[in-house]
């Protein structure tokens, strides 16, 4: 990885160069929380943000698109193609970022090629920032608080400077055209190290650091936990809407109002959603709220490691506060924690 | 079916919105139409209801002898049956006063019962409560394209499926934040969603016109309603507004 130092005022001038070429998203202040949004101008963003409501799951995998377009009276399927024009996520924090990981290997499997997913992805450039954790953060358990790909850029602010990560031609093209860089020094890097730990240290300690929580979760699957966490749930799927990773769809045949010719479209699902698993004859294969959450959490947490080797769940802790009911990934490591107090 | 869908519209107990509603889009109003035979439309013609037809919608809650009959006809006639606004799914405003109606009905009119009223009203019901219906189009008013994407439906088939899941998802794709942290009620916790959480989207709670969702948690919304400090009294209160039937246990 190579990695360049700028002075934060040359910041600015790297957010121009970019809206010169792109479609710039980023961080902006939406009522009393903050959202990715289109910007026109580096004014409008807010660089030390706290958790988005929603994630940039939206610029990849929306909760709406369109597959195709069709025409009832040829029944053949009308010419369409996805067009994204280029953009740069800026701004996005390393949860965020190992999120979009996930999605990638779930949507860029070379078995099942999405080519709406790779539409986006691949008109999409992703410039990270660092960030400090808020009181729902929990990705330094699940392995996320560092992000070692998926970016173009990711800085880090080391106060009046940046030290800057580079992951991609195409940024560093435009970052050295547009900025004045220089090489990292030790006092950078000392400075870079001490920031880390600073962060490391200020996760909240009221979250449980489990250890083996894969196999946790098997150990425990049959647990009356599981229905009295899910027996909380209201079914209201906002844990997926804004959850980075939740990624299952549904697909359905919209007409257009003269009934002769319509659009496929992928729409966002959530296994939480009561009719998620009912299939035809109308058989529901998880038919509670235990079933259901169960299920969601086994996948965040479980079901995800044993096919790609990491948790789905990246601890962004955007459910955490979007669920009314108090049901989270924390929810289960408090859990654990208590079985470990009592075997003890 | 005869070639082209032979459509009545009828309507019962209600402000006729939803109907005035489906007027709304007058760019897509010929597409519709050209799709259907209107038959009758309640609303703009004072003949009397054809016999022959192949989908029937109704608009409004039954709150007559007369009502009832109409609807029960409504049903032996069509193929499809589709009701279009709360009033119709819930019995929606008129509604409020069907957990003591004798009682209402006293404190209104006293010994002084109109005609009208005295031959025949009944305690307000759902139409479903009266007949088996095929297709609802939800809420107060209801979205005209709601009312097109069902009508298709009933026409022509549709692989669109009606989740029970409730409003808060919708609504944080919106972006918009949640009522709970600012004290104010909202029933989106409990409301079927569909509607995409527009009242919520303009700053607005939900007042939960798509009707109470069949897997609805009411007990836990109870419990956030509580927790916030709005109250669990309140969300009871306001879920009487379309007359969401509350079950005892739930409640408890």
């Amino acid at each position: 990885m190579l990695y360049r130092v700028m002075d934060a005022s040359e910041l600015p001038k790297l957010i121009d160069a970019f809206m010169e070429r792109y479609e710039v998203i980023a961080p902006v202040q939406s009522g009393r929380s903050v959202a990715f949004e289109p910007i026109s101008s580096f004014d409008e963003i807010v660089l030390d943000y706290p958790t988005t409501l929603t994630s940039l799951k939206k610029y990849i995998l929306p909760p709406r698109e369109t597959l195709f377009e069709f025409s009832v009276d040829d029944a053949d399927v009308t010419d369409y193609t996805l067009e994204i024009a280029p953009r740069v996520l800026f701004g996005a924090h390393a949860c965020d970022i190992n999120a979009l990981n996930n999605l990638d290997l779930v949507f860029e499997d070379a078995r099942y090629p999405d080519p709406y997913f790779e539409a986006h992805r691949a008109a999409t450039m992703v410039v990270g920032i660092n960030c400090s954790p808020s009181e729902t953060c929990f990705c330094h358990l699940l392995d996320a608080d560092e992000v070692r790909s998926g970016y173009d850029l990711f800085l880090q602010d080391l106060g009046d400077r940046y030290l800057i990560s580079i992951g991609s031609v195409e940024a560093a093209n435009i970052l050295e055209a547009a900025c004045e860089l220089r090489e990292a020094t030790d006092e950078d890097r000392r400075e870079f190290r001490r920031l880390t730990r600073e962060r490391q240290e200020a996760f909240s300690a009221d979250i449980p650091d489990i250890q083996e929580i894969p196999m946790l979760m098997d150990a425990f699957h049959k647990d009356e936990f599981w229905a009295e966490l899910g027996g909380r749930c209201l079914s209201c799927t906002a844990c997926s809407a804004v959850c980075p990773t939740c990624y299952c769809f549904d697909i359905a045949d919209t007409l257009d109002e003269d009934g002769k010719t319509g659009r496929r479209e992928r729409i966002l699902d959530a296994c939480t959603s009561p009719q998620f698993a009912q299939v035809a004859g109308g058989h529901n294969f998880r038919e509670t709220g235990r079933d259901r959450v169960r299920h969601r959490m086994y996948h965040k947490l479980n079901g995800f490691n044993s096919k790609h080797g990491r948790y789905l769940c990246v601890g962004c802790g955007r459910c955490v506060r979007a669920c009314k009911a108090d049901i989270s990934p924390i929810e289960v490591l408090r859990f654990f924690e208590r079985k470990g107090t009592e075997d003890a | 079916m005869a070639d082209t869908p032979r459509v009545v519209f009828a309507g019962l107990a209600s402000c006729f919105g939803c109907q005035i509603n489906i007027t709304n889009i007058e760019e897509h109003l010929m597409d519709v139409l050209g799709q259907v035979d209107l038959k009758y439309w309640q609303l703009t013609s004072s003949d009397p209801m054809p016999t022959d037809f192949d989908v029937a919608v109704i608009e409004g809650a039954v709150t007559t002898e007369a009502a009832k009959e109409s609807v029960q006809a409504l049903r032996e006639g069509a193929d499809a049956v589709i009701t279009i606004g709360a009033c119709a799914a819930t019995s929606g405003i008129p509604g409020m006063s069907t957990e003591d109606h004798a009682a209402d009905m006293d404190a209104v009119y006293g010994d002084k019962v109109p005609y009208v009223v005295a031959d025949g009203a009944i305690t307000p019901m759902a139409v479903k409560d009266v007949i088996s219906v095929d297709f609802e189009v939800p809420c107060c008013p209801i979205d005209p394209y709601d009312f097109v994407e069902v009508l298709q439906h009933a026409l022509y088939g549709s692989n669109i499926y009606r989740r029970s899941s409730t409003l808060c998802g919708e609504c944080k794709n919106n972006e918009r934040g949640c009522f709970y942290g600012r004290n104010t009620l909202c029933l989106g916790l409990v409301t079927r969603s569909g509607c995409g959480a527009r009242c919520p989207n303009l700053g607005r709670p939900c007042n939960g016109c798509a009707g109470l969702s069949p897997d609805a948690n009411v007990a836990q919304a109870r419990r956030v309603a509580d927790r916030a400090g709005v109250g669990a009294a309140a969300l009871d209160s306001a879920l009487r507004i379309f007359n969401q039937p509350i079950a005892d246990e739930e409640v408890s």
